[in-house]
């Protein structure tokens, strides 16, 4: 499977984030975009998930593909977790393929257990951001998306997720937008600064 | 001192004050005392005809108050999703608003006839409650967490159970409790226009020509204590929830 980004651009307000942008996402990849802010991570991170549209150009879903849209593990910018729900819930929520002591044990991987039953809200932003990872990976994905997912994690818990995220990945791509590429290293490094 | 004792001590002064004042009056017909009022309910009470009155009266006004309910989420929950059906439907929600139940009824009467006027009228009033409060609950849920399930495509109930409910929460609680106090009013204000026999409505018109104004009172006394165990049945439910 091939995520083809052809000639996109994309303007905010008359600010133009991306300008003719041209990316190749396939399988079994890792991609690491970094950037100042503002440079269009997120931007295309949402342009691949059909959550925007490009002024110009395409993004087009290639080869054998078992859904009529990108079927997709996300971590967004923020966290997206329902507020008065615990970890627990907030990831068996998104399925009922997704099992509630599956979902335990993979917590148990990224967080302490007495965080698995409080609610959300109770959380610090490093637990609330790992809650947020282990949902993304909860299903089987073509592709995993992660805007910014290591945000107020400290170096061990981030090892940790790093861990944990490509344990996951599975054949399909891996993509991370990132300020900081340190344990990133396995991945193609996209500087969108530069705008490729 | 606890915030029940302080109530209590409020409604009792209350209470005196209206025995003063009757005393004061010292005329039945022009104000019943509480006194009057408690022994022409302990009268009431006692005949046949009370509790099927009260069951009257309050099944039609329960029923209205579903069926206005229903059709006022249900309403919104597409208006949310068609502007068009919102536009169309803001005009008849500003007129059964503003529309003084007194002229509903008089044509009600007409179209359906006494005995289930109260059923419409509820229906009538609670609509644009639910309506108003639920389309104003959907357009305030957070549009982030629609984003997130949309792209894990979430199955509906559990859209419905895990991101929609907990929002809609504030907004149905007042909604309804705010709702079942006006069905009240109004479905007994359609009642003593339309006089359907056997029903609290008919028992306060009944008071009225004979001035009975301490079975006025008493009836009175049943529609506030009937509304305030439904109101209070609301609350319980939605904190059980």
């Amino acid at each position: 499977m091939t995520i083809e980004i052809k000639d996109v651009s994309k303007s905010f307000d008359g600010q133009k984030v991306l300008d003719n942008f041209n990316l190749n996402i396939e399988s079994e990849h890792s991609y690491i975009l970094t950037g100042p802010s503002g440079c269009g991570k997120t931007t295309l991170l949402r342009l691949i998930l059909g959550l925007e549209e490009p002024d110009n150009g395409t993004v087009k879903l290639l080869g054998d593909y078992k859904y009529p849209f990108i079927n997709s593990g996300v971590v967004f910018q923020e966290d997206r977790l329902c507020e008065d729900y615990d970890a627990v819930t907030n990831v068996t929520m998104i399925s009922k393929k997704v099992f509630r002591q599956t979902v335990i044990e993979e917590l148990k991987k990224l967080l302490p257990e007495e965080a698995l039953f409080k609610p959300v809200k109770e959380l610090s932003g490093g637990q609330r951001r790992r809650v947020a990872i282990v949902r993304a990976c909860a299903i089987p994905s073509d592709v995993l998306i992660m805007d910014e997912p290591f945000t107020g994690l400290d170096d061990k818990s981030r090892e940790a997720a790093i861990a944990y995220i490509r344990n996951k990945q599975g054949t399909g791509p891996l993509v991370i937008t990132t300020h900081d590429t340190k344990g990133l290293e396995f991945g193609r490094l996209i500087d969108l600064g530069t705008k490729t | 001192m606890p915030k029940s004792i302080r109530r209590i001590i409020a409604a009792a002064a209350w209470i005196v004050i209206w025995q003063l004042a009757a005393f004061i009056v010292h005329n039945r017909i022009l104000l019943a005392g509480p006194a009057d009022t408690v022994i022409a309910l302990a009268g009431l009470v006692q005949t046949g005809s009370f509790w099927g009155s009260v069951w009257q009266t309050s099944a039609r006004i329960l029923l209205g108050f579903v069926l206005g309910s229903v059709l006022g989420i249900v309403l919104a929950y597409f208006a949310k999703h068609e502007i068009w059906l919102e536009d169309f439907l803001r005009p008849l929600v500003s007129a059964l608003k503003s529309i003084p139940v007194a002229s509903f009824v008089i044509l009600l009467l007409i179209w359906f006839g006494s005995r289930n006027i109260s059923i419409v009228i509820c229906s009538m009033v609670v609509f644009p409650i639910l309506y108003l409060n639920t389309l104003e609950g959907l357009k305030s849920t957070d549009v982030k967490l629609l984003e997130m399930a949309k792209v894990y495509r979430m199955p509906g109930t559990r859209l419905l159970r895990y991101i929609y409910l907990p929002q809609l929460k504030p907004f149905f609680k007042s909604a309804f409790k705010l709702a079942i106090g006006m069905s009240f009013k109004s479905g007994i204000a359609a009642e003593v226009i339309g006089q359907p026999l056997g029903t609290i409505g008919n028992g306060l018109y009944l008071s009225k020509i004979y001035l009975e104004t301490a079975e006025l009172f008493a009836w009175t006394i049943v529609v506030v204590l009937v509304s305030f165990i439904c109101e209070k049945l609301i609350s319980l439910l939605f904190d059980m929830i």
